[in-house]
């Protein structure tokens, strides 16, 4: 095997790939990653988990294969001159990488028993912007669960409905729904596994090209312009989530964003790590008060809003209004409160982009 | 009838008082009580403070707390005995347990004083508080041989307050509605935690008695003083909420452990031990109002080896079922199959009731609710009747091998 490549090309590829690869393994090949040139240049890293292949422009001499230790391979390259960088495999195994003034020689491992990617069936396929991709993915990862116990929990729900893509994720103490309209009409559900989407969400790009959505069976299929990435599916049933979701309400506020954000910050700082205090929330009057109070000290702080309906007193461990609040991305939001120890729901003032659903904390 | 009644007992000039008793005992003739006395350090060197005085000491003018050289300038002939503390403990010991014979809601404030709550004895009383506080201040002074104020209210620092009426061997009431008349006229140094800096700030407020510090502005001075200040106008108008912190409120840990008459080795007779301490621990943690954010298993086996494992849970607990959870998997993780001679449930890093963050998955908390509300029932149950009449099935043979 012998090829030459832009550093810059083979860098992005190898920090792409490396999201599979893991980083201590039984048997050296599973650290490794494979490259191959046969029209093109490919890379695969794979976990089993989650296996990414991605395919790079480089002038191909000689075709082959072989497998570097993804760890060694990539603080090389990472570390070598902006230039061409030139590959080439000898009959030993030992692999010569060399760029500018600079000689490597290191050993290689037969490519042979190293797990390539599953072919997926082409079942049912979707196709949506890596952008939107990427904002239901951060509109609702951090409501995941990281309770074993309840592993259907640890990932998301994805699932497409009459032209609707929705992602879903609960923890059991808030709920968060992400939707965007797709084009297809098809009709299915998968639950990615949470640490999948993490790495997914990194190589997805803010930008309008598509990103295909193929499911299968027991694997996903996300297929971008250079690379697959293939995550297996966690089993079981996701949980009916749309019955959690109240739909009787007592109050209902709109809010500024950023303001909130600000106000429950700053009722937060006085809380110690060691102890979770909730802050307060009371609404009357048009005003939203937001106090803390600790055993460092107290805080208020006061918002102006519109109500409707009654007046409310209700406590919420701050994160979990940040965490949602943050990813929100509208300058204003709707608040609904069911009742004083029920769930409350955040949503956009127009369109359903999403709907975050939060418990609150019972307080005396 | 205010919905809580307690007392506050307080020894009578007490170092003096069990001086006295203990001289008594010993042999002595004269009585300490009678004759210008004061307990006091080092006299040989005639170093050190008034720690206690008589009543006739008293009367010469000798004050608790000045130089033993002052009072002997005021009383030349007065009888100077050191103290001695083991003796006090004792004492006060005693005190402690001939009220828990009455009730066990006690809280020690001091080495002299302590609170009781007494509202839990309507049952069996009805209202008739006065009676036991005679009972009660008549049984000291007739078993133990001192005598104590009671003060009788509806929280602490009315009963404190009360108790330091006219001395000695007194029970005075002081409710909210006599405060005006029996509270509000006393300089407000007289106040609990008004301390001489304090007192020369309130002077200077024109604030003489304690009455005129009930009436000023709460929140003035809350501005002035911080907490404190908010805090010390509660006081003066008799609110205090603060409850009768039993021993077992105050503590950082709790736990229950057993020694069995046999070897236990399997494990399904462990875990009905283990059921039975988690039941313990669990009602003792309820009774002192405390969750516990850590849960352990003691274990000790044949050849005397002990060994433990713990863990922290997510939401703190006092739900005798959670505890059990948590400790059985412990007790599976840790148990080394070996004989077991010794079985402990502990539960530590204990705090009061968190808040609660309610949970999609609990049927939205009601379930916890009924969960609480069975778990005070039962400890009610037992509280009224004794642990005999109401035992877990799986436990009925274990308690009638631990009762016989």
């Amino acid at each position: 095997m012998k090829f030459s490549c832009n550093k810059q090309d083979l860098m992005e590829a190898i920090n792409i790939v490396q999201k599979a690869v893991m980083t201590k393994a039984t048997i050296p090949i599973l650290e490794g990653i494979y490259i191959e040139t046969n029209d093109s240049l490919k890379m695969v890293g794979n976990c089993y988990d989650m296996g990414i292949e991605c395919s790079i422009n480089a002038d191909i001499q000689q075709k082959g294969s072989i497998v570097l230790n993804s760890r060694m391979f990539g603080d090389i390259v990472r570390r070598l001159p902006n230039s061409e960088v030139f590959i080439q495999v000898k009959p030993n195994f030992n692999v010569i990488i060399e760029c500018d003034n600079s000689y490597f020689e290191i050993k290689g491992l037969s490519a042979e028993g190293y797990p390539m990617l599953p072919t997926v069936e082409e079942e049912q396929k979707i196709s949506v912007s890596q952008t939107s991709l990427r904002n239901m993915i951060r509109k609702t990862i951090y409501a995941i669960s990281n309770d074993e116990n309840r592993k259907i929990l640890t990932g998301s729900l994805i699932e497409a409905n009459d032209g609707d893509l929705s992602m879903v994720a609960l923890d059991g103490f808030r709920l968060a729904v992400a939707k965007v309209m797709i084009k297809e009409d098809t009709n299915f559900k998968a639950v990615i596994p949470g640490k999948n989407l993490t790495e997914i969400y990194k190589i997805l790009e803010q930008s309008d090209k598509d990103v295909k959505i193929t499911l299968s069976k027991n694997q996903a299929l996300f297929e971008l312009e250079q690379c697959r990435i293939i995550s297996k599916l966690l089993e079981g049933e996701y949980m009916n989530y749309k019955n959690f979701l109240p739909e009787q309400f007592e109050t209902n506020i709109v809010v500024d964003v950023s303001e909130i954000i600000e106000s429950i910050e700053r009722a937060s700082l006085i809380t110690n790590d060691d102890k979770r205090y909730p802050v307060k929330i009371v609404i009357e009057d048009n005003k939203m008060l937001i106090t803390s109070n600790t055993d460092v000290g107290i805080s208020k702080e006061e918002l102006l809003i519109n109500i409707n309906g009654n007046n409310m007193t209700i406590g919420f461990n701050p994160k979990y209004l940040l965490d949602s609040l943050k990813v929100a991305d509208e300058e204003k939001v709707e608040i609904f409160f069911s009742s004083s120890v029920g769930p409350c729901i955040i949503k956009p003032i127009e369109g359903d982009s999403f709907v975050f659903m939060i418990l609150p904390v019972r307080i005396k | 009838m205010p919905k809580r009644i307690i007392f506050h007992i307080d020894v009578n000039s007490a170092f003096l008082s069990w001086e006295a008793v203990n001289q008594l005992k010993k042999g002595s003739n004269i009585d300490l009580r009678t004759i210008p006395s004061i307990v006091a350090g080092d006299q040989s060197r005639r170093h050190g403070v008034v720690l206690a005085r008589s009543i006739p000491a008293k009367k010469f003018g000798i004050i608790t707390g000045e130089p033993v050289i002052k009072a002997v300038r005021k009383c030349p002939n007065v009888t100077i005995v050191p103290p001695s503390h083991g003796i006090y403990t004792q004492c006060s010991n005693a005190m402690t347990e001939l009220i828990m014979t009455i009730t066990p809601d006690i809280e020690k404030y001091s080495i002299d004083e302590c609170f009781v709550d007494v509202s839990g004895l309507r049952l069996k009383y009805g209202n008739d508080f006065l009676s036991i506080a005679r009972t009660i201040k008549s049984r000291i002074k007739k078993e133990l041989g001192f005598t104590v104020n009671i003060g009788i209210s509806e929280n602490k620092i009315l009963a404190k307050m009360a108790s330091d009426f006219k001395k000695p061997d007194r029970i005075h009431t002081l409710f909210r509605d006599e405060m005006k008349e029996k509270m509000w006229p006393l300089p407000v140094s007289e106040l609990f935690m008004v301390g001489k800096a304090s007192y020369k700030k309130f002077k200077l407020m024109g604030i003489e008695t304690i009455g005129d510090l009930a009436l000023s502005d709460a929140s003035l001075l809350e501005e002035r003083f911080g907490k404190y200040g908010r805090m010390i106008w509660e006081y003066a108008n008799g609110i205090d909420d603060s409850p009768v912190q039993t021993e077992e409120s105050e503590a950082k840990d709790l736990s229950n452990e057993i020694t069995i008459g046999f070897d236990i080795t399997d494990k399904e007779t462990a875990r009905l031990y283990i059921l039975s301490l988690c039941e313990t621990v669990g009602m003792r943690l309820r009774k002192s109002g405390l969750y516990a954010n850590v849960i352990g298993i003691n274990i000790k086996n044949s050849e005397f080896e002990s060994y433990s494992k713990r863990k922290k849970i997510q939401t703190p607990t006092q739900n005798t079922n959670e505890i059990f959870a948590v400790a059985t998997e412990l007790f599976e993780q840790v148990w080394k199959r070996d004989p077991i001679r010794l079985i402990g449930v502990a539960t530590t890093q204990l705090q009061s009731e968190p808040p609660i963050q309610l949970n999609m998955f609990d049927s939205l908390s009601k379930q916890s609710s009924n969960v609480k509300k069975l778990d005070e029932s039962i400890d009610k149950i037992r509280e009224k009747y004794g642990n005999k009449y109401l035992v877990r099935g799986s436990l009925l043979n274990l308690n009638k091998d631990c009762n016989s």
